[in-house]
């Protein structure tokens, strides 16, 4: 990508590096009055866009073929509608059917897909002994099994974890602490490759590095 | 202060210090590039073979899902971007659709970043940018079984009718492949509501911080390939023979991560002595 040459380009481009530097005044110095305006900019376009799609959304999908002939499209909209009786406190009870049929239909989804992928699979993924590879192969299926058992058998709660129970179960509370470390490390890591991407911007405004 | 040693000092150090140390330390690599090498792993392989070679026909459609916004373009575009290159040279149409507000924005920088490939290829034909879906779950798993009533039109207000590649797209049968990029769980609900409930092959193209549950999928063999972050970019474009943004990247981020490294082990080492002492 090319430096930009047009005007608007131009302005856009410093505006946002602007903005950024102002966001990162706090951390890099502290909380001052540039970075409260660049964060009230952020929260006040965010909302706008928002509303503006989502807007957007609600008069393409719904309104518009309503307006043409489809009267079913009725239905959603009411139902969308009835979430706003929340405001009014006397008709609030009302906005507890939207609601549940949102919790309903998410629930009857997430369900329908879920038992192939996140248990079946998974269970027969843990399971299946690697019939071919190399070392690391078998290392890594013995990690998982072991690490799975061991893990599943802490959380059993209906037996205190003394006598048999201690060591599998102090085995799972080491995995699931090396589970979370390797998830907030990789946390910490994605936080920083978003960084990298702001230096790099950083550099490419100031043409120190091509863009 | 005076009293104290370099460990202690080193615990006690203000954070903004280090927060200046970590923003010189991801520039510099762009300013003198090192040049490590970058190690194309399994999955990332299997991602890049998946859509390549006899795994992909010319005129097949591929589904290809913007689930990041602009602040994570840094380590989902590139890989996205790889793919969409890839997917074009094979012959395969693609579909773009959006997760996120400004997905027009990301559509904009992979059309740019992938000018060559785009310069032959016709809107509508070859390639639809439907834009922002609303609905999350629900609306991908409409989806799947009835597109046209999630998309009425594209992004620009093309009626999908007036649309040649939407012609061949109606539903989940007519895909592919689904390439996912994701922050968040739209991966998921296609995993579900695509993979899991129709079986379509499906690759997620992912944040680093995702990369330890969404690596469980693709040993099950849910996802038939899989990019972890920018490191995942970096890789596939050394498969396809580009060196581009992540690759640039990849320094910075090398460096930050040894700059971490070296500060837990300074500060556990500090802890360590100053425990022993006391």
């Amino acid at each position: 990508m090319a430096y930009p040459t047009e005007l608007w380009s131009l302005i856009g481009l410093w505006t946002g590096w602007l903005l950024m530097l102002m966001i990162y005044s706090y951390p890099l110095y502290k909380e001052n009055v540039t970075y409260r305006f660049a964060e009230h900019i952020f929260i006040a376009v965010f909302l706008a866009i928002n509303l503006v799609v989502n807007f957007t959304n609600v008069m393409r999908i719904c309104v518009t073929p309503l307006l043409g002939g489809d009267l079913l499209m009725i239905a959603p909209l009411i139902i969308g509608l009835l979430i706003y009786t929340m405001l009014i406190p006397e008709y609030r009870w009302i906005s507890r059917y939207p609601i549940a049929i949102l919790v309903g239909a998410g629930f009857g989804l997430g369900m329908r897909g879920v038992i192939k992928p996140s248990i079946l699979d998974a269970v027969v993924s843990t399971i299946t002994a690697p019939s071919a590879g190399g070392l690391m192969d078998w290392v890594n299926f013995l990690y998982i099994a072991v690490g799975l058992l061991s893990s599943i058998m802490y959380f059993l709660l209906t037996y205190e974890h003394t006598g048999v129970l201690q060591p599998p179960t102090r085995l799972g509370r080491l995995f699931i602490m090396i589970g979370l470390g390797a998830y907030f490390g990789n946390t910490v890591l994605f936080r920083f490759t978003m960084l990298t991407g702001r230096a790099q911007f950083f550099l490419q405004v100031l043409k120190i590095i091509p863009m | 202060m005076s009293g104290q040693n370099i460990f202690e000092r080193l615990q006690n150090i203000d954070r903004r210090v280090f927060y200046w140390v970590l923003f010189i330390t991801l520039m510099v690599p762009f300013i003198y590039p090192i040049g490590l090498p970058v190690k194309v792993v399994k999955n990332t392989r299997d991602l890049y073979e998946g859509i390549t070679g006899d795994n992909i026909n010319p005129g097949d459609i591929a589904l290809m899902n913007f689930g990041y916004g602009v602040s994570a373009w840094s380590e989902c575009a590139p890989g996205f971007t790889v793919s969409a290159k890839a997917l074009f040279r094979e012959g395969a149409r693609i579909v773009f659709i959006g997760a996120h507000y400004d997905v027009e924005l990301s559509f904009n920088k992979l059309k740019n970043d992938a000018a060559a490939d785009f310069a032959g290829k016709v809107d509508g034909v070859d390639y639809v940018f439907l834009g922002y879906f609303a609905g999350g779950e629900s609306a991908i798993a409409q989806l799947a079984t009835d597109a046209w009533t999630v998309y009425p039109e594209d992004h620009y207000g093309t009626p999908v009718a007036d649309i040649p590649l939407m012609q061949d797209f109606h539903g989940w049968q007519d895909i592919a492949v689904v390439l996912s990029s994701d922050t968040g769980d739209v991966g998921s609900y296609f995993l579900r509501q695509w993979q899991g409930a129709h079986g379509t092959k499906l690759a997620e193209i992912g944040i680093a911080m995702n990369g330890s549950t969404d690596y469980p999928y693709y040993l099950a063999g849910n996802f038939f390939g899989l990019s972890i972050g920018s490191r995942g970019g970096a890789e596939l474009e050394v498969l396809i023979g580009e060196p581009g943004e992540a690759t640039t990247a990849m320094d910075s981020i090398n460096a930050s991560h040894l700059l971490i490294v070296v500060a837990v082990i300074l500060a556990n080492v500090g802890y360590l002595l100053s425990r022993r002492q006391a």
